[in-house]
């Protein structure tokens, strides 16, 4: 019943009687796609060394989204990626899409995102282009958490053998 | 039929978020679902336990807490009710969204564009260039900014900058009013000042 209420809604199902042509879509197909079937939701352990969260936005505003990343600490990839996310469709897809191309990534790669493209490719309107730039800051967070958490705990590492003369 | 569509839309949300309300975000005290979703769903949000805080902290803007943060690049974790006050905010905002919208619809007298329209109707001004793209402009209040989408540049967010007495948009340092003449003095083809 959602699916062909949905379909009525965006003007996706043929008229049955001879009236006027069906009205406009209102949302590209592929954002209604990852709105349908959103890839890659989910949270990993915030407190595991190998991922980073990136968290934006701000429930006043209507939009909220973590975005987590799982770093091969060697090669400095991104193997995994996850999201969750509050917020309108474009939001929903936006955050859904840019999980989808930040997999098997290199971190400085996807620094590089831009939210046009994001935009173009859900071919979003002009009011949801925040959304956008929403989901390219999500993408900066996580990476910026990524980075801290390492230098802490590469801090920390160099810290405890002074420590450790110390007590001695 | 609309009304329900809604509803089935705001579940569909929901269930993106899953257990959004009771992972580690809820100790913010910023995140209450039930504050967003007027829904008969409001009892699967009460796993969480501590959804009865209060709707006024959820104004907090949330940001990566442990990221060194580069203000130019990155989302700025600001609490913005202690830099403007709301009255102000408005009384600033508004008229600054209103002189644009008289100076805009005299250049749209001069000047001869298709499709050229200008509309202010629930605090949003839409400004259609026809071939040339749409602007959206508008007050972003619990951040105290002024929101712009632009066919030119993308989205950008501007701050009330006290000092300047202008719009800035902080990553780029941008300034809105410039930022309105030039690029439409590119799409139009003939000059405007909006200051």
């Amino acid at each position: 019943m959602l699916r062909a209420g949905c379909r009525k809604f965006l003007g996706l199902v043929p008229q049955q009687n001879n009236q006027a042509p069906v009205l406009v879509r209102l949302y590209h197909e592929r954002v209604v796609d990852h709105y349908n079937n959103p890839r890659n939701v989910g949270s990993f352990d915030k407190n595991d060394p190998t991922v980073g969260t990136g968290l934006v936005g701000a429930p006043a505003c209507g939009d909220v989204m973590k975005l987590q990343i799982k770093v091969d600490e060697e090669t400095g990839k991104i193997t995994d990626a996850c999201f969750k996310t509050f917020g309108c469709g474009s939001a929903i897809a936006s955050s859904s899409v840019a999980t989808e191309w930040i997999k098997g990534k290199q971190m400085e790669e996807v620094v590089t995102i831009k939210n046009t493209e994001i935009a173009k490719h859900l071919s979003l309107p002009p009011v949801k282009l925040h959304c956008s730039m929403l989901a390219e800051d999500a993408i900066k967070a996580a990476v910026k958490d990524y980075e801290a958490k390492r230098a802490k705990t590469e801090a920390n590492a160099a810290a405890e053998p002074t420590e450790r003369v110390a007590n001695a | 039929m609309l009304s329900s569509m809604r509803k089935c839309l705001s579940f569909r949300r929901f269930l993106v978020l899953e257990s959004y309300s009771s992972s580690s975000l809820h100790r913010h005290q910023c995140f209450s679902p039930l504050y967003i979703l007027p829904s008969p769903f409001i009892h699967e949000a009460s796993r969480a336990p501590d959804l009865s805080a209060t709707v006024a902290s959820a104004h907090r803007v949330f940001c990566s807490r442990s990221s060194i943060i580069d203000d130019a690049q990155g989302p700025a974790a600001i609490d913005y009710r202690s830099i403007l006050e709301e009255d102000e905010f408005h009384c600033v905002a508004d008229a600054t969204i209103n002189d644009l919208q008289e100076k805009l619809e005299e250049y749209g007298d001069s000047i001869q564009i298709d499709g050229f329209d200008i509309d202010y109707a629930n605090q949003v001004l839409t400004l259609k260039l026809g071939n040339s793209g749409t602007y959206v402009l508008n007050k972003q209040t619990p951040n105290r900014q002024i929101w712009l989408s632009s066919p030119v540049s993308g989205p950008s967010r501007f701050d009330w900058d006290r000092s300047g007495q202008s719009w800035i948009y902080r990553r780029t340092k941008a300034n809105l009013i410039q930022l309105l003449e030039i690029e439409l003095e590119q799409l139009c083809g003939k000059p405007i000042s909006l200051s």
